[in-house]
């Protein structure tokens, strides 16, 4: 069993997760659907802010538990030995590369004109910085550190639009706001959503790397937990394209509180696959080769 | 939010044993039953790490640190002198961290009577 500290470090980098992967969204939708989603800007500019923050800290508290971790003691977090020697690894790089692209997608977010290239430029360093640590980087193939970076951009954007689509879909004066948004996101969705699989299923079975360990190894076992949650996101999302937004387009009007609802299954599915993503990076190491 | 926390949390604690753990051997190994307390441990690892903290633990007793000594620099093989505390349970805990920067955490133990 994991103890408490490491348990911490899992929770920091979910929340930097949710954080990262909800606010470089945010700014994702907003350069997409510039028309669709004019006129909940500011809302969307204050929650992709909070949520820059929320990364940043999670950041800085997931640095600090490693070293609770190096040491099994809370004096670990402020080790300048322990902290030092983290520093010196990737770990080190990464942390550097996250917080430099969080602190250019809030520049971005305050800046007119240019500010939304400039913040999805940071979200691009930020999600690299994912690729430069963990078991993507182990293997050391740089094409694996392409497609994560591909995966992390459509999860990305996936999470960014369930706020502004639920923010619509509660609109009950002008719904054809949610539908128009709802209606482009699934044709892009069309794309994205296969790519966002396809590149899953390909660094899983890099990790894994066959059948069986996914069946008797604990990193394996996490995967299977996070492909469960990943299918209940399908099922809800699939709802939405094929049943609530034609009914909504028909001009059901009870089909919006519908797509709330499912949109809020999405958010649990969403946390329930950044946590188990948290458990396999944090907690989890591949299986060795030739393992069971 | 009540209940994504509470899955949250579920997910995390049921999480099955940290890996992260390429000891290669260690010396005693582990479950060993000798006659008496070994001078020294040893530890060897497939790659290079950097050992930041070992306790040891006899029977009911407080756990007490090990002392690192020199050894205080990335490598493969670790030895660690070890305090004749009689016949018992000796578990020794062992945290470190890889090159590619993984914290990493394991745990053997063996019996002297």
């Amino acid at each position: 069993m994991p103890d408490g500290w490491e348990l911490a470090s899992a929770f920091a980098q979910f929340l930097l997760y949710l954080g990262v992967l909800g606010s470089i969204g945010q700014v994702l939708v907003r350069v997409v659907f510039v028309r669709e989603t004019g006129g909940l800007r500011d809302a969307m500019t204050r929650q992709a802010t909070g949520l820059a923050i929320l990364a940043l800290f999670a950041a800085a508290i997931g640095f600090s538990l490693k070293g609770a971790v190096m040491t099994g003691e809370s004096s670990g977090m402020t080790d300048p030995e322990m902290l030092g020697l983290l520093w010196q690894t990737p770990v080190g790089t990464a942390f550097v590369l996250c917080v430099t692209g969080l602190s250019l997608i809030l520049l971005g977010l305050r800046l007119p004109g240019i500010g939304l290239p400039v913040a999805a430029a940071g979200g691009l360093v930020t999600l690299w910085s994912f690729s430069l640590v963990g078991h993507v980087a182990d293997t050391g193939a740089l094409w694996l550190r392409f497609l994560l970076l591909a995966h992390l951009e459509c999860a990305a954007f996936w999470i960014g639009v369930l706020s502004p689509l639920r923010t619509l879909a509660g609109d009950r004066e002008n719904l054809s706001g949610a539908t128009v948004l709802g209606q482009r996101f699934g044709r892009i969705a069309a794309v994205t959503v296969p790519v966002l699989i396809a590149a899953g299923i390909v660094m899983a079975w890099q990790m894994v790397g066959g059948i069986e360990p996914l069946l008797t190894t604990a990193y394996g076992l996490t995967l299977i937990a996070k492909i469960g949650a990943v299918a209940c996101l399908l099922a809800a999302a699939a709802a939405n394209k094929l049943r609530f937004v034609p009914a909504m387009r028909a001009g059901d009007g009870k089909a919006a509180a519908g797509l709330r609802r499912s949109i809020a299954v999405e958010w649990t599915a969403v946390c329930l696959v950044l946590l188990a993503t948290a458990a396999l990076t944090t907690l989890q190491g591949t299986p060795p080769e030739g393992s069971p | 939010m009540k209940a994504i926390l509470r899955a949250a949390m579920l997910v995390l604690a049921v999480t099955p044993a940290l890996a992260h753990s390429t000891v290669d051997t260690t010396s005693p190994e582990d479950g060993a039953v000798l006659a008496e307390t070994p001078p020294q441990i040893v530890l060897t690892f497939a790659k290079s790490i950097r050992l930041t903290r070992v306790l040891m633990t006899h029977d009911d007793e407080d756990p007490i640190d090990l002392d690192l000594g020199e050894q205080t620099a990335f490598a493969t093989r670790f030895e660690l002198p070890v305090e004749d505390m009689g016949n018992g349970l000796y578990q020794i805990e062992w945290r470190g961290l890889s090159g590619d920067g993984h914290t990493m955490r394991s745990a053997f133990t063996f019996r002297v009577q």
